[in-house]
């Protein structure tokens, strides 16, 4: 297959050129995903929020019923907001101090992942698993490099691989051919992506994201995890982003058959300046809290386990 | 087996403490209270899947099989193989500590 270097600078990966019929099926996948009937729908109370923030006279206090309102979906934010992911130092037990601390922005993006992530839960606890181990490290990385609002990077980092889950839920045939794609030829699932459906799931979780109207500190990272160097507002938190999921299938925490780690690009490592030493330093820092990952990640499965019983 | 963080139940609540010896009454404990997991010290229990340190750090090899002209990820791919090396040399040496009447651990391991 003719292949040409990825357009953007310092991109290390290669766009197989695509041949007419494949561009056509291109379309018709992307097409597809715009009339989707299966997608994640935005839950309601995400539209009210944002009306409500559009509006100066909103307190916290209302956003805070508001949310409370859903009783499950208020523990599961409290849930996230107490994990190892944002690693605040104190328990934060209400969602008015949640909403203080984490931002609107990111209240709202959780509401969003605690939605997806239902789905993915019952779906698929490797990806799960990949994504909440992600989430750690951009935090660890995010803090390291002094970054405003480390909880939205880490957010990012938790629903970076969305279009997977968009992928499996409207295409269900492409994407089991795809996954046999990954393990029949050994290649990474964006790369079988590529050659099945013209498309990667990075493009499809931004385009998902951007639908959405989720901050665009949320969509360049999720679109750009691949290829930090195509980001135009928000390279570093891109740059973050791509190594927390290099760092994260190092460990182990890959998705199905696809284990490998994926090339580390050369304008992503010059953005985030590590050295040696760093590598060191946050492999320590995360490897407790990835401990925290299993275990949480255990808590949902009993909790899902305790409730099938009682349904 | 000592614990090597809190058990916390809903509330914040500590349960039983760091450094606390498991007995099978405290186990039971925590059965009553459906705690559905605890970090023990050392690795007292086998890891899922029951690989060995060898397999472990041919696991990582594979892994970085497809990056092996990429400097950093070099060195992350050994870091994380010397993690496991010692990892497993700390769990032996802290099991042979703990047969010789002392039980002070460190590395995490989870008990399912």
């Amino acid at each position: 297959m003719p292949a040409r270097p990825a357009k953007k600078q310092g991109a290390i990966m290669v766009e197989p050129e695509l041949t007419a019929e494949q561009q056509k099926k291109r379309d018709n996948i992307r097409k597809a995903l715009r009339e989707v009937k299966n997608l994640p729908t935005l839950p309601g109370i995400v539209s009210k929020l944002t009306r409500m923030a559009d509006d100066p006279d909103t307190s916290t206090d209302q956003m805070g019923k508001l949310i409370s309102k859903d009783h499950i979906l208020a523990a599961k934010l409290l849930k996230l907001v107490n994990s190892a992911f944002y690693g605040f130092p104190q328990r934060i037990s209400s969602l008015n101090s949640a909403i203080i601390l984490l931002g609107f922005n990111v209240i709202k993006s959780l509401i969003i992942s605690a939605s997806i992530f239902e789905l993915m839960e019952e779906q698929d606890v490797e990806l799960w698993e990949h994504s909440l181990g992600c989430a750690v490290i951009c935090n660890v990385v995010a803090k390291r490099l002094e970054i405003n609002d480390p909880e939205e990077v880490s957010t990012a980092g938790l629903i970076h691989d969305l279009g997977k889950v968009a992928i499996k839920m409207e295409l269900p045939r492409e994407s089991a051919e795809v996954a046999a794609l990954v393990e029949s030829a050994e290649i990474n699932r964006f790369e079988a992506e590529q050659r099945v459906l013209g498309l990667e799931h990075a493009e499809v979780g931004g385009w998902l994201a951007k639908s959405w109207n989720l901050p665009a500190k949320l969509v360049e990272p999720i679109r750009c995890h691949h290829d930090p160097a195509s980001a135009d507002n928000e390279p570093l938190v891109s740059a973050i982003v791509h190594f927390a999921d290099i760092m994260i299938r190092g460990l182990g925490y890959g998705h199905g058959r696809d284990i490998w780690v994926p090339p580390l690009q050369p304008r992503a490592w010059e953005l985030l300046r590590f050295k040696a030493a760093d590598i060191d330093e946050i492999l320590d820092e995360v490897e407790e809290k990835l401990w925290d990952v299993k275990g949480f990640s255990l808590d949902i499965k009993a909790e899902a386990a305790t409730t099938a019983t009682k349904g | 087996m000592v614990l090597a963080k809190d058990v916390e139940i809903e509330g914040n609540r500590v349960l039983c403490g760091k450094g606390t010896e498991l007995t099978p009454a405290i186990i039971e404990r925590f059965q009553r209270m459906d705690v559905s997991h605890v970090t023990v010290a050392g690795r007292p229990v086998p890891e899922e899947g029951g690989k060995t340190l060898k397999e472990q750090v041919h696991d990582v090899e594979q892994r970085f099989a497809k990056v092996r002209h990429i400097k950093p990820l070099m060195y992350l791919k050994k870091r994380i193989q010397q993690r496991l090396i010692d990892s497993r040399a700390a769990g032996s040496q802290k099991a042979e500590d703990a047969d010789a009447g002392s039980a002070g651990q460190e590395a995490g391991g989870d008990h399912g």
